[in-house]
């Protein structure tokens, strides 16, 4: 587990986003455990306060659950999974149109190359890159 | 809770510190920056008793430091204070026999962590591995305050970065430390709380995460403004 941290957000809210991105990306999965605070705090070399911080706030979303005095667990909740993939791709998304709307770029056009460069990178990552 | 209230210390002339308040909590890892230099070092001193303030009050868990404080708070300079031709076990035996909060399974935990060889003398270690005994030794006492001295000053970025390590484990955890440092980078997400010292004054007194949620600011983004004025 590594994270590239930046220095304007909070680290907790990039610690939330990065287990986002590993459940919305498949990497990690419905019921897996999680690592205690203290391992995460040790593997993100973080201060482990932030690291409880982080966790409190992803049990509050009900994106971890925990029972009794067993490690915490991704949520099984389809519902919240599936919000949390929605949120990462219209965050994605309108990161992408801020950009392309700053060099006045037309819609149908810029819709090609996505679909063209799209291809392009599937097909790349089967085969032989150049 | 270490409460350092209204300071004022003189060195002659010289006013080293004019009225400085800030805490420091258990379970929290508060900075001490020093914008030039002085100050930063006499509040460490000042909270170990080791200098006489000209007015103000020192507080560890709501009581002025006196005898059993010393059980409860330690010091850790920026070099070891041990004689050179001592061995690393050596100093460490020397802990041992001074100090009752002398934690001997820490101790072995800190020695493996570091990958320290204890028949080592203290004379022969890197500086590296000379900033490494000497946290070990103030680390392996079972104190709930920490006081550390420049931690990280002109040792190599890999030992900068096993020691910053330290501090995400439970070797720390649960403890107060105070902390001043040149280093900001190797701990800027280590650490709970910022004092910004200037010229005897305390400048800023922040949490990091409130001012990155706040101002989007990091602490080498707050230290950068200062020096820019």
């Amino acid at each position: 587990m590594k994270v590239k941290f930046n220095n304007r957000d909070p680290v907790y809210v990039q610690v939330i986003q990065h287990f986002k991105q590993q459940i919305a990306a498949g990497l990690m999965e419905p019921g897996q455990e999680v690592p205690s605070r203290r391992e995460l705090a040790g593997r993100l070399k973080i201060n482990p306060n932030t690291a409880q911080r982080a966790y409190k706030e992803m049990e509050e979303e009900g994106l971890i659950y925990t029972e009794r005095n067993l490690p915490s667990k991704i949520t099984r909740d389809e519902k919240i999974l599936g919000a949390v993939r929605e949120e990462l791709m219209l965050e994605a998304v309108e990161n992408f149109i801020t950009s392309v709307q700053s060099i006045n770029a037309p819609l149908d056009e810029v819709v090609e190359l996505i679909q063209k460069k799209y291809k392009e990178k599937e097909a790349g990552e089967g085969g032989s890159h150049d | 809770m270490i409460e350092v209230k209204e300071i004022k210390k003189r060195f002659g002339r010289k006013k080293v510190l004019e009225g400085v308040s800030f805490d420091a909590k258990k379970g929290e890892i508060t900075c001490l920056i020093g914008i030039n230099g002085v100050g930063k070092t006499t509040v460490l001193n000042a909270i170990m008793n080791l200098t006489p303030l000209n007015s103000g009050q020192i507080l560890i868990d709501g009581e002025r430091i006196n005898k059993n404080s010393y059980e409860k708070i330690t010091f850790i300079p920026d070099a070891v204070t041990m004689l050179p031709r001592m061995k690393v076990a050596d100093a460490i035996q020397f802990m041992r026999d001074f100090y009752q909060s002398w934690n001997d399974e820490r101790a072995s935990e800190l020695l493996e962590f570091f990958r320290l060889n204890e028949e080592d003398r203290i004379s022969d270690l890197s500086k590296g591995n000379a900033a490494k005994v000497n946290l070990l030794l103030g680390l392996a006492l079972d104190v709930d305050y920490l006081l550390m001295d420049e931690p990280f000053s002109g040792i190599d970025i890999f030992s900068r970065e096993q020691i910053a390590e330290v501090f995400t484990s439970h070797l720390v955890e649960d403890r107060g430390v105070i902390i001043t440092t040149h280093e900001i980078n190797d701990i800027e997400h280590l650490i709970d709380k910022v004092i910004l010292l200037d010229n005897g004054n305390v400048l800023k007194d922040f949490r990091t995460e409130v001012m990155r949620a706040e101002e989007g600011k990091s602490v080498v983004d707050v230290l950068r403004e200062v020096y820019k004025k």
